[in-house]
């Protein structure tokens, strides 16, 4: 038996599965005391189930989103070594970035060395201001991260106490700027998210379940409870990430889907192309900046069932706030629910409050309640199938770089659209009909994050990247670099070292996949000449354990 | 121009084309460069739109160039997306989504002609002519600008151009005697039509910042200044670079920055530079700063000191020199009568012989424009090529430009049904600017192909 709990942010859902079948679900409302829900729901769904046969038990949360957003941690600090390039005035946005000199280039070569004295310097105003945690973020880092390392001592030596992070090890891909604003979130939300785990693991210890537990992280994989204290801002997003998946495990293997999300005041938007859930291009954005953590492509429109609605310049508008539930709801002002609610197309709440609430709204129309509910539904459904429609053009216009990409990359149409959320029913019939495809009605589907969660596989990821010129190798997630003694170094070789790291730390993470099952999602092989002879070669790889869901769920629609 | 745009960024580097595995224009020419942009975030910046490049038409190359025997048979994929970024970002520019580009791509195109029989200087077909023609059959866009700031002279474009009195092409360079290809010399000025509208300013191995920005400041600008070109496009090469393994001249990134922030190009479409470690990644982020109108005096090359960079004795007076001679050439631009010596009736003809270095092809040429009173008048070009020990076949070529008059329209298209009767030719080719379409025909099947725009 598997358990999937997903903590929203007004909801928690939890959901018991065995084999592909749903045995209980539970909605309670989620409170400050986390231990007091996650107990609620847990004993809804398990009841008198003997608790040794639940094998596996996924939470996904967005406490850390919510903690974010609400800037609830303490002071960072984050010393970065930009060198030239970018000016410098650039990272003034950043107001936590202290810069310091000293610069490696694109091949792991240093260019400038550091300054020990000026590190100390501002070391020293910053303990002054009394932070105690820090990161260090080189430009370049991951090619090589020996100044990180450096400084790293420096702190650890002077200031044994302080929290320290650094960046190669945080954000291994190319791009100094979202590695900066990675490394930050990481520092602050570590000891948070401590307390967070800790509340999930009295849970489980009072009622007495010895089951696996694993963290749902936004890529829609998930790691282990234990292990999650290391990256915790990959749990961000990992809501939205529980509704794609719950629908992936809910509809047909090879569909092309789009998952409508509505809730009280934001619509999220995901896309599942052929069966897969569409990863974002970009990293996950945090707070308006974009970080290196690996997401599902999720878009948040800011429409709601609860969204307050009003009438200017004879226009309806719909605004990105909510004043309380719906007007048929004995809510103070009217709402999309609202209309749906008058023209019969939910049954939620009372009629003709909602007839009253469209009558209200559009008085100075001189059109009757009926039309204006129309109006506003169209509204809504205009706006939500416009964003969809950018996002498969997005994903159609994302950069490629190489020729068979671009002569492969062929344009998908949705055969579905898979509403879930409490605002979804009335509306996502409508979207299908504007995108022209079919709307699926899942059973289960307000439950469908929580499915989502608890079906989810972990995932895990190594990089390597070899310099046979150089003479190492370097795996990122280890975060230390290798000699190449061997001159017979090939692409092989390289592949069987990324692939043994990751079983290696796959069982580390008490994963045990076969090695057949690895899937390499980047292969980069690349000639160093000088003059006209090969004189070396660069090897990028990145190997990962096979993502996707450890079942179906059965006649989901 | 409205500061609030962003700027377009194209960025193909190919990673699987090469020429061959060692040649310069290789997989991992824009490698560092990749490295270099994506670690710096340009991608991410609010200043940057980047784009995915589309695959140019069949129609958008023959509109251009006439290859030898199809268009197929010239091109590969990735030259199709080269040129296809090249098109989408001008139309970017021309709708008004972005307020500049840069087609960060390759394989590049500058010594590709008008006539393609295979590959010369690294190049097969010319990016930035397909891309003004495709502006000017599209939007009807008039006077354009084509600076070239590779080492070598930009042969292709200026051939593509010679004798087009509105597309007005300046090109910097190392002179011919000591690189490739040998031409783009002051006397090189444009046809009898359009005189001065090709500008050669051929300089001494060494010449520094100062000496381009000298150039910039006095030649360049106030010929473009006069000439209101609607649209001005950067043959963006980069091997001006002092440490490029090929060219000998000491442009810095930062000068690169500094040239394109004088020009201001609408587009900027990258050609050679080949020392792709040292020079690329530095100059490419300078020209992507400088066309965002950001910051870029901190860009600088590793171990890079500003006292390394020596002027070379002598090369400022010269280059002030260059730019009086120049100067001179270009104010007397409508007042200067055609060689009578290579007039004969109503055709003005020169002879060209062209090799190509990349594929050993000896091609020779005689191109004939026909002199009109009413148009620029339309071109006939009888090329013949041999390749190793075979020919590779004959071919008349008739380009009939954007502004014919009807008279030149109708005697092209009657040369044109002629000559399918001339059994010496093995490929008649039409090439209608004006009414945008293209008739090919092939002697031994006897088959006649054509597309339109």
């Amino acid at each position: 038996m598997f358990v999937g709990i997903d903590v929203g942010g007004t909801y928690t859902d939890a959901v018991l599965l065995e084999n592909g079948r749903v045995l209980a679900t539970a909605k309670v409302p989620t409170e400050v005391n986390l231990i007091n829900v996650l107990t609620k729901a847990l004993d809804t769904i398990v009841k008198d189930e003997n608790k040794d046969r639940i094998k596996r038990i996924v939470f996904s949360t967005t406490i850390i989103t919510n903690l974010i957003a609400e800037r609830r941690y303490e002071d960072v600090d984050v010393l970065i070594i930009p060198g030239p390039g970018l000016s410098h005035g650039f990272y003034k946005t950043m107001p936590y970035a202290h810069i310091v000199s000293g610069a490696i280039d694109y091949r792991g070569r240093e260019v400038i060395p550091l300054k020990e004295q000026e590190i100390e310097t501002v070391l020293q105003e910053i303990a002054r201001r009394g932070t105690n945690k820090v990161g260090v973020v080189g430009k370049f880092s991951p090619r090589n991260t020996i100044h990180e390392k450096k400084v790293s001592e420096i702190v650890k030596n002077k200031y044994p106490q302080w929290q320290i992070e650094l960046g190669a090890k945080i954000g291994s891909q190319l791009n100094f700027p979202r590695r900066i604003v990675t490394t930050y979130l990481t520092c602050a939300t570590r000891e948070p998210y401590q307390s967070f785990i800790e509340s999930i693991r009295q849970t489980l210890d009072s009622r007495e379940i010895h089951a696996e537990i694993f963290i749902l992280k936004a890529d829609g994989g998930t790691t282990p409870l234990q292990r999650s204290g290391e990256f915790p801002v990959e749990t961000i997003f990992s809501g939205p990430a529980a509704s794609t998946l719950g629908v992936q495990a809910l509809i047909g293997p090879d569909e092309t889907a789009v998952v409508v999300d509505i809730g009280g005041t934001t619509t999220d938007l995901a896309l599942i192309l052929s069966g897969q859930p569409l990863l974002s291009s970009k990293g996950a954005r945090v707070m308006g900046q974009l970080t290196q953590v690996r997401t599902l492509a999720v878009k948040s429109v800011a429409i709601g069932g609860d969204s307050v609605l009003d009438l200017r310049e004879r226009e309806i508008n719909i605004h990105n706030q909510r004043k309380g539930p719906a007007y048929c709801l004995e809510g103070p002002v009217p709402t999309p629910t609202d209309a749906l609610r008058a023209l019969g197309l939910i049954e939620l709440g009372d009629k003709k409050k909602a007839i009253k609430a469209m009558e209200l709204l559009g008085r100075d129309l001189n059109i009757t309640a009926e039309q204006t509910a129309e109006q506003v539904i169209n509204k809504v459904v205009d706006s939500i199938t416009g964003e969809i429609k950018k996002m498969f053009l997005e994903w159609e216009q994302e950069p490629a770089y190489r020729v068979w990409e671009i002569l492969h990359r062929h344009t998908l149409k949705p055969t579905m659209v898979a509403g879930v959320g409490g605002g979804a029913a009335g509306f996502s019939p409508l979207i299908a009909k504007n995108l022209g495809c079919r709307s699926a009605m899942l059973h289960h589907a307000s439950v469908a994050n929580a499915i989502g969660a608890a079906l989810a596989k972990p995932t895990l990821q190594v990089n390597l990247r070899a310099d046979t010129e150089q003479g190492y190798y370097i795996i990122q997630e280890e975060g230390h670099q290798e000699k190449i003694s061997d001159r017979k170094f090939n692409e092989k070789r390289a592949l069987e070292l990324a692939k043994n790291s990751l079983l290696k730390r796959a069982l580390q993470y008490g994963l045990k996949p076969a090695a057949e099952e690895i899937e390499i999602i980047n292969r980069e092989v690349f000639n160093m000449v000088r003059g006209w002879d090969t004189t070396g070669r660069l090897y990028d790889i990145t190997v990962q354990t096979p993502r996707g869901i450890s079942a179906r769920v059965g006649a989901g629609e | 121009m409205d500061r609030s745009k962003k700027t377009g960024l194209i960025f193909f580097p190919a990673f699987d084309w090469a020429i061959t595995p060692t040649h310069p224009e290789r997989e991992e020419r824009l490698l560092y460069t990749r490295d270099q942009i994506f670690e710096e975030g340009i991608m991410d910046l609010p200043q940057i739109r980047e784009y995915k490049p589309s695959l140019a038409g069949i129609h958008d190359i023959a509109r251009l160039h006439f290859c030898v025997p199809t268009v197929e048979k010239q091109t590969t994929e990735a030259h199709l997306i080269a040129a296809g970024a090249a098109i989408l970002l001008s139309d970017k520019i021309i709708n008004g989504e972005i307020k500049n580009g840069f087609a960060l791509v390759r394989p590049p195109g500058h010594h590709a002609m008008r006539v393609v029989r295979g590959n010369r200087g690294f190049c097969n077909i010319n990016n930035e002519a397909v891309m003004v023609d495709h502006l000017r059959s599209r939007y009807g866009l008039k006077r354009i600008a084509i600076v070239d700031t590779d080492v070598h002279h930009g042969d292709g474009t200026q051939d593509v151009f010679w004798h087009d009195p509105d597309v007005l092409f300046i090109s910097f360079h190392q002179d011919g005697r000591t690189i490739f290809p040998g031409t783009g010399y002051t006397y090189e000025l444009g046809g009898p039509r359009a005189y001065a509208r090709t500008i050669n300013i051929p300089l001494q191995p060494g010449a520094a910042d100062q000496d381009f920005l000298y150039l910039m400041d006095h030649l360049i600008l106030p010929i473009i200044k006069d000439f209101k070109p609607d649209f001005i496009v950067n043959s963006a090469g980069q091997d001006n670079h002092y440490t490029d393994p090929l060219g000998s001249m000491q442009i810095t990134a930062r000068g690169y920055a500094q040239l394109t922030e004088k020009l201001r190009p609408d587009l900027a479409v990258l050609e050679g530079g080949y020392a792709i470690e040292t020079a690329l990644p530095y100059v490419n982020m300078a020209i992507i700063l400088a066309l965002a109108g950001l910051d870029y005096s901190s860009v600088e090359e590793p171990g890079y000191r500003p006292g390394d960079i020596k002027a070379v004795p002598g090369m400022a007076g010269e280059i002030e020199r260059l730019v009086d001679e120049l100067l001179q050439r270009w104010e007397m631009r409508d007042r200067v009568s055609p060689d009578t010596s290579k007039i004969s009736g109503h055709y003005y003809t020169r002879n060209k012989r062209i090799f190509y270095d990349t594929d050993h092809i000896d091609e020779r040429q005689t191109e004939k424009l026909r002199l009109c009173n009413n148009c620029p008048g339309y071109l006939v070009i009888d090329s013949d090529a041999k390749h190793g020990y075979g020919r590779s076949g004959r071919a008349l070529c008739i380009s009939v430009p954007h502004e014919a008059c009807s008279k030149c329209r109708a005697e092209a298209a009657e040369l044109y049904g002629d000559s399918k009767k001339d059994l010496g030719y093995d490929y008649i080719y039409l090439q209608d600017k004006h009414d945008d379409v293209f008739y090919s025909y092939n002697m031994g099947s006897h088959h006649e192909w054509h597309s339109e725009g």
